[in-house]
């Protein structure tokens, strides 16, 4: 089934253009963009029950863009009738017009040379097998509930087990002079946090699910909950890290950490612009392993970041960034491509239409390798298998890796000892960290339950994953 | 709309709900370099309606509430739709029952800030015009910075009289500082201030633009191994998280919080035995950030940790209710009374002292914390090394009988105390 479009910018789409049409009479560029999203979150624990809608993710907006003698300018507004048309026009160029006169000394506005804007038009919706309010909602808390009882069940030691899904059905509009594109978009995702207890200690154990799709991505979820209670069980007991240098087999999630934000928020090429990242010096050059194919795009892979078309009117690409080994290019929003004098890829993103948008990462991987992972495990005479990522911090400057992992499990001749420890934080320089990647795995595992964002803000639905890999890290 | 909400939820026989409508008004400024790179404002507003039902399950009374958004626009169909969805939702959550948030007093504040002697527009381009006002140097700069100010307005409606709001006005930003020689580094800072506060920006850029020219200075990690570790600045709020965070009656509710009022849960260890106090007790008090919460809850300062002793357990309306307490709802701020110690007094023994991490976390689940150094001062008792790298990887739970805290403060929108604190032995992977 695909994905239907909104009803309510289907309304608008008639009343935008009349406020477009009078922009582009005061302004040389202007385009405007329409989100119509729902999103609701559905969590079962020990504590209760909730059903509610994400603030977050859950919007009826609208946001202009203008380019003033080549000034950027935008105004985010959420309401506008077919009578308010003039009012709405009035406040934008007031409001724009009055901020910016007065700038810090020696601060000058940027002028942008000019804004491409080719003729396209869109009509596309994604697929889905089964609607989540189709299913209803009485039918997700059962299987939530259902899940959550078993899994408090597990143990003595379990003291809750939180299991969630959400969902997001979106509907966007880009209208600018030559553009006409919707799209229409549904991801889910769930997951099973079991928690376990021993003294003032609590662990926990994290299984995710995700998709582009509907309801369906739960079919899933309830296969992982003795991974789950097991994890969460295993871990009251780890031992502290003894820092070092080790071999390391990473589990796909953790993979997708190292991908994402060790070298992904490091070929966002606003950073470029602001000559913030350390890759703008390696195009061309070898950075990783020639073992190593990493590519981004919202049409990489099927995942939750998925779409056609950018919030900027970029459509979306499967870009290439890393080339057996070598670094070929970054990722770019628009207004970047602009100072850079290169072609956008679609990664202008917003985390909602009062937000301005930056380069912004989608579905980031690592292709697949030959490898098997029993061969993997048994070539490492001491080192670690790394699991369950639990949080990264990108730097792009200096490319120092800051991911923190749950679970270290010891490889000792080749063999799991079964002894785990716990946390571990994984540190060093990124191209250290892949040029020592020595096998990968023969296939891929990808999943985006998490938000990815800039600093510490601008919240958007990313993906990342990719094979085991082989690699030297240091670990603490 | 409020009034076609209040429409629907009288057809609909919902008896109790509450309605929080949330206007934005915003002026924004994005610069990288000396460049004004893009402009923008913002005129918002949000409907959230919250609704409760109260049914009987195998015996016992509970009640379900779920809550959704309601748009400008929408006709009264969609809005009857849209909540009638929400009320059955609400019929299968099944909570507990509990007492909804009586009305006590209503009125609407605004909350006082020399921010409103301004335009919006004039508050963004004087915070700009100070953050800029110390990036004069050659040798280190500002790269990059985004400024925003702010204006919210909140109004709260609920079934049972609530009828009450407030606005306030802040400015906020970020800005990254580089310095390129001998080496190109740079820090991220943020910022956030409820009054046009000059002076403070300025002194966090300054301060900023130091750190950022002694990293550039910094080439070694420090080696592995147990520090007396000193940090300073935001991180120190970070630290207190952990005893907010186990002191929520959610936690208490759920048990993934031991903690009991009146005991010392500070010298907690991880068997949960009670171990002696050698360092600095702490005491602690949440502050709100704004007067009344999304439930309907007028918010007063609460004290929290005294010496140590844990005082009350705070939270919202539900697991306040289940805990027979009066709920407080949540807080944005924390006062921690200050320690003896100087800065300089930590600093005559050895130590890491980290002024920026790429990431500072404490979990307040695990007590663990950590992070990897962007920039520390490694003092060995003979001289102080700038050092770059490595993470430091410790437990609250194990260092804190005996942490200190300096007796200098710090000041900012989320947390007034001490400037720096200190632990012993905490695990460091260096070189």
């Amino acid at each position: 089934m695909k994905v239907k479009e909104s009803e309510y910018l289907k309304l608008k789409k008639s009343i935008l253009k009349k406020l477009l049409d009078k922009l582009l009479a005061r302004y040389e560029y202007a385009s405007i963009l329409a989100n119509d999203s729902k999103s609701t979150n559905y969590r079962v624990s020990k504590t209760g029950t909730n059903i509610s809608e994400d603030g977050t993710l859950s919007e009826r907006g609208f946001c202009v863009k203008v380019y003033d003698n080549g000034k950027a300018a935008e105004y985010s507004f959420s309401a506008i009738e077919d009578d308010t048309v003039d009012a709405v026009f009035d406040e934008i160029t007031k409001r724009l017009d009055t901020l910016g006169k007065t700038l810090p000394e020696g601060v000058t506005a940027f002028s942008f040379d000019g804004v491409e804007d080719e003729k396209l038009y869109i009509n596309e919706s994604t697929e889905y097998e089964v609607d989540p309010e189709e299913k209803g909602d009485n039918n997700i808390i059962d299987l939530l509930t259902r899940i959550s009882e078993k899994g408090r069940a597990y143990d003595e030691k379990i003291i809750d087990c939180s299991v969630a899904f959400s969902y997001q059905k979106y509907s966007k509009m880009f209208l600018s002079r030559n553009k006409d594109l919707t799209q229409n978009v549904m991801w889910s995702c769930g997951y099973i946090v079991a928690m376990a207890k021993d003294g003032e200690e609590i662990q926990n154990g994290y299984k995710p699910v995700s998709m582009l799709g509907g309801i369906e991505v739960l079919d899933t979820l309830e296969s992982k909950l003795e991974d789950a209670c097991k994890t969460a069980i295993e871990l009251l007991s780890a031992e502290q890290m003894i820092p070092g240098e080790y071999d390391c087999i990473c589990e796909p999630d953790v993979t997708g950490m190292i991908v994402h934000e060790a070298f992904g928020h490091g070929v966002e090429m606003d950073m470029f612009v602001k000559d913030r990242a350390q890759a703008q010096e390696f195009i061309g050059k070898q950075v990783a392993s020639e073992l190593i194919t990493m590519h981004d795009g919202a049409c990489t892979i099927p995942q939750v970041a998925t779409y056609f078309f950018d919030d900027e009117g970029v459509l979306a690409h499967d870009t290439i960034i890393i080339d057996k080994g070598i670094l070929k290019t970054g990722i770019c929003d628009a207004q970047s491509a602009m100072h850079l004098g290169v072609a956008g890829t679609g990664n202008g993103r917003r985390q909602d239409t009062t937000r301005k948008a930056y380069t912004r990462m989608t579905n980031t991987i690592f292709e697949a390798g030959t490898s098997k992972v029993e061969d993997m495990i048994a070539s490492v005479k001491y080192g670690f298998l790394l699991c369950q990522a639990s949080s990264g911090m990108e730097d792009p400057k200096n490319w120092g890796i800051q991911l923190m992992v749950d679970i270290a499990r010891e490889i000792k001749d080749g063999k799991l000892t079964g002894k785990i420890f716990s946390p571990i934080v994984l540190t060093g320089y990124v191209p250290d960290l892949l040029k020592s990647i020595s096998m990968i795995s023969d296939s891929i595992e990808a999943g985006g339950t998490g938000y990815c964002g800039k600093g510490y803000k601008e919240w958007v639905k990313v993906s990342d994953g990719g094979p085991y890999i082989k690699a030297r890290i240091r670990l603490g | 709309m409020k009034e076609q909400i209040l429409a629907s939820l009288k057809r609909l026989h919902i008896e109790e709900y509450i309605i929080n409508i949330t206007s934005y008004q915003s002026a924004q400024m994005f610069f990288v370099k000396k460049s004004l790179d893009c402009k923008r404002a913002e005129n918002t507003i949000t409907y959230n309606v919250n609704v409760y039902r109260t049914f009987d399950k195998d015996g016992k009374e509970m009640k379900g509430n779920s809550s959704v958004y309601v748009y400008n626009g929408m006709t009264d169909a969609e809005i009857d739709a849209s909540l009638s969805r929400a009320y059955l939702a609400a019929s299968f959550v099944c909570n507990p029952a509990y007492d909804p948030m009586e009305c006590t007093e209503n009125k609407f504040i605004i909350m006082e800030s020399n921010l409103f002697d301004h335009t919006l527009e004039e508050c963004c381009e004087e915070t700009s015009k100070a953050l800029f006002a110390e990036d004069n140097r050659k040798d280190v700069f500002i790269n990059s910075a985004e400024v925003f100010a702010y204006e919210i307005n909140v109004e709260i409606i609920s079934s049972t009289g609530i009828d009450s709001g407030y606005v306030k006005r802040y400015v906020s930003g970020e800005f990254v500082a580089q310095c390129k020689e001998p080496q190109d580094v740079e820090t991220y800072k943020d910022f956030r201030y409820n009054d046009l506060d000059c002076e403070s920006l300025k002194s966090k850029v300054r301060k900023t633009l130091e750190y950022t020219l002694e990293r550039a200075k910094a080439t070694e990690a420090p080696k592995a191994g147990k520090y007396r570790v000193i940090i300073s600045d935001s991180y120190v709020n970070d630290v207190f998280s952990y005893y907010s965070g186990r002191a929520q009656a959610g936690y208490i509710y759920a048990g993934y919080s031991t903690f009991e009022v009146g005991q010392n849960v500070q010298a907690l260890n991880e068997e949960g035995e009670f171990a002696d106090i050698k360092g600095d007790k702490v005491s602690m008090t949440l502050v709100p950030t704004e007067p009344l919460s999304n439930e309907g809850i007028w918010q007063k300062e609460c004290e929290l940790l005294d010496n140590g002793v844990l005082k009350t357990y705070y939270g919202g309306l539900r697991f306040s209710r289940y805990l027979g307490i009066e709920p407080t709802g949540f807080f944005g701020c924390v006062n921690v009374a200050p320690g003896t110690m100087s800065v300089e007094d930590m600093k005559k023994q050895p130590y890491l002292w980290v002024v920026n991490f790429s990431d500072f976390q404490l979990d307040d689940f695990t007590g663990h914390f950590g992070g990897e150094i962007r920039l520390a001062f490694l003092y060995d008792g003979e001289k102080v090394t700038p050092v770059t790298g490595g993470s430091i990887n410790g437990s609250i739970i194990d260092s804190q009988t005996n942490m200190h805290f300096s007796k200098e403060i710090q000041k900012s929108a989320d947390f007034v105390g001490p400037y720096a604190m200190c632990f012993e032995d905490v695990p460091v992977a260096g070189v």
